[in-house]
């Protein structure tokens, strides 16, 4: 899980990169971002509830 | 942020536009990333080393296949990774020059095509550029007959630049290469800024051997690259150990003396392998890449009185450019004097241009998305204008 999240705020930064310097972000990007800040939520979420429990 | 004591994040990718000439080819793509993330431990590909113990023999992580890969994209026969592209033209150098040896490079060569011809003792000879910053099959000839008169011999090996970094210009190695061959000369193809970038076939092009940077032009960390050789140079420059201990009588079995035994064993190895899927994907799309900088030197050259120094129409991404009657001519008065231009970029979300540089400076627009690049041409239209400069319809 620690991986998992830590690779979904790499694709996060790849979107950051890639629309440099404004970020200004496009449908397509905007979709992309959100489905992958929800599986960001999640992960972090299971991660809590693993290491927590 | 920090990421350590005194070690700001580096944030300039994510922040900035960044046409630094030699940081574009670099930059990791996300899998590689994700692979340091992973594999930043020392010695991290190690785990399951078998014997011959060494690290292009390891097929987990699959090591060996991606060394069977890579021989095979550049059409080479045998490929090593190096801790840089410097390290490649180390290996062949210490292989093939002796003391007092002529080797020919080229009068665009890399400084360090020199210190690996220093470090073996040989003579450094240049073929000279012609008045376009071009190396040309003929001048190729001419020196290898100049060296023959000076040192009563051929020149024992050839460094050839594909595309050099100090114009970006695109030079005929294949051309360059036949006349070296018929002089019985090896030829070093120096793919630093190809290899990665766009599509390179070694044997096409008549190289001994291909070099390529794998933080240059590889998506990969630093320092990493590869060096691949045609069958009968790899049996030379890949030979193995043949030393022995006298008290102990170790030997060391397949290990190579020229890569010093296993070369990239962690993150860089790891990282180079991730990006490569995506790295042969977009060596077939550098026309895309040419578009973007057409578009960004359109913009450029409609500032009165800028020229590009590089080869125009352009073969590649890296390009020089003179803006000693445009951009400079406002550096003369203002309050910031040179430092307004980089200054001035930055303050739109661009950096890479030399600090202070308005007379003559390199960019390379290599990776940048196309809204990017026509952010780039509008910045540098936009920056002209603010300073009162002219522009040409």
């Amino acid at each position: 899980m620690t991986f998992q999240a830590l690779y979904t705020l790499t694709d996060i930064r790849i979107i950051l990169r890639e629309t440099a310097p404004h970020h200004v972000l496009d449908e397509t990007r905007r979709a992309q971002a959100q489905r992958l800040l929800e599986n960001l939520e999640r992960q972090v979420a299971s991660l809590k509830q693993e290491m927590l429990k | 942020m920090r990421c350590g004591t005194g070690i700001e994040a580096r944030q300039v990718n994510e922040l900035y536009i960044n046409i630094d000439p030699i940081q574009a080819g670099g930059r990791l793509t996300a899998d590689a990333m994700k692979a340091v993330i992973a594999y930043g431990d020392g010695y991290s590909v190690c785990d399951n080393c078998r014997k011959p113990n060494r690290l292009d023999y390891i097929s987990k992580p699959p090591i060996a296949g991606f060394h069977r890969d890579v021989a095979d994209w550049l059409n080479m026969d045998a490929v090593r990774v190096v801790p840089g592209a410097r390290r490649g033209f180390q290996a062949v150098a210490n292989t093939y020059v002796r003391k007092g040896d002529p080797v020919l490079l080229t009068s665009l060569s890399h400084y360090t095509e020199f210190l690996a011809i220093e470090g073996s003792g040989g003579i450094v000879r240049e073929i000279p550029q012609d008045t376009a910053h071009k190396i040309t099959a003929d001048a190729t000839a001419t020196k290898i007959e100049e060296v023959k008169r000076e040192f009563g011999r051929e020149p024992v090996l050839a460094f050839i630049d594909h595309v050099d970094y100090q114009y970006g210009n695109m030079h005929d190695v294949k051309a360059i290469a036949k006349v070296a061959h018929h002089y019985d000369i090896p030829v070093l193809y120096n793919g630093a800024y190809t290899v990665g970038i766009l599509p390179v076939d070694g044997k096409d092009l008549g190289a001994d051997f291909v070099v390529g940077s794998g933080h240059k032009s590889m998506a990969a960390p630093a320092p990493s690259g590869v060096l691949a050789a045609t069958k009968e140079r790899a049996a030379e420059v890949f030979r193995t150990t043949a030393i022995e201990g006298d008290v102990t009588k170790r030997r060391f079995g397949i290990k190579e003396p020229e890569m010093m035994g296993c070369t990239l064993m962690g993150a860089t190895l790891v990282g180079m392998m991730a990006s490569f899927p995506l790295v042969k994907e977009r060596v077939k799309h550098f026309d895309r890449e040419l578009e973007n900088n057409r578009m960004v030197l359109k913009a450029l050259l409609s500032v009165s009185g800028t020229k590009v120094l590089s080869e125009y129409p352009r073969n590649h991404t890296l390009t020089r450019v003179d803006t000693i009657a445009s951009f400079d001519t406002v550096a003369e008065s203002h309050k910031k004097r040179g430092f307004y231009f980089s200054g001035a970029l930055e303050e739109k979300g661009i950096v890479g241009v030399i600090p202070g540089a308005t007379k003559v400076w390199k960019f390379n627009t290599y990776g940048a998305t196309t809204q990017q690049a026509s952010f780039l041409a509008d910045a540098f239209i936009t920056i002209a204008r603010e300073n009162g400069l002219p522009l040409t319809p």
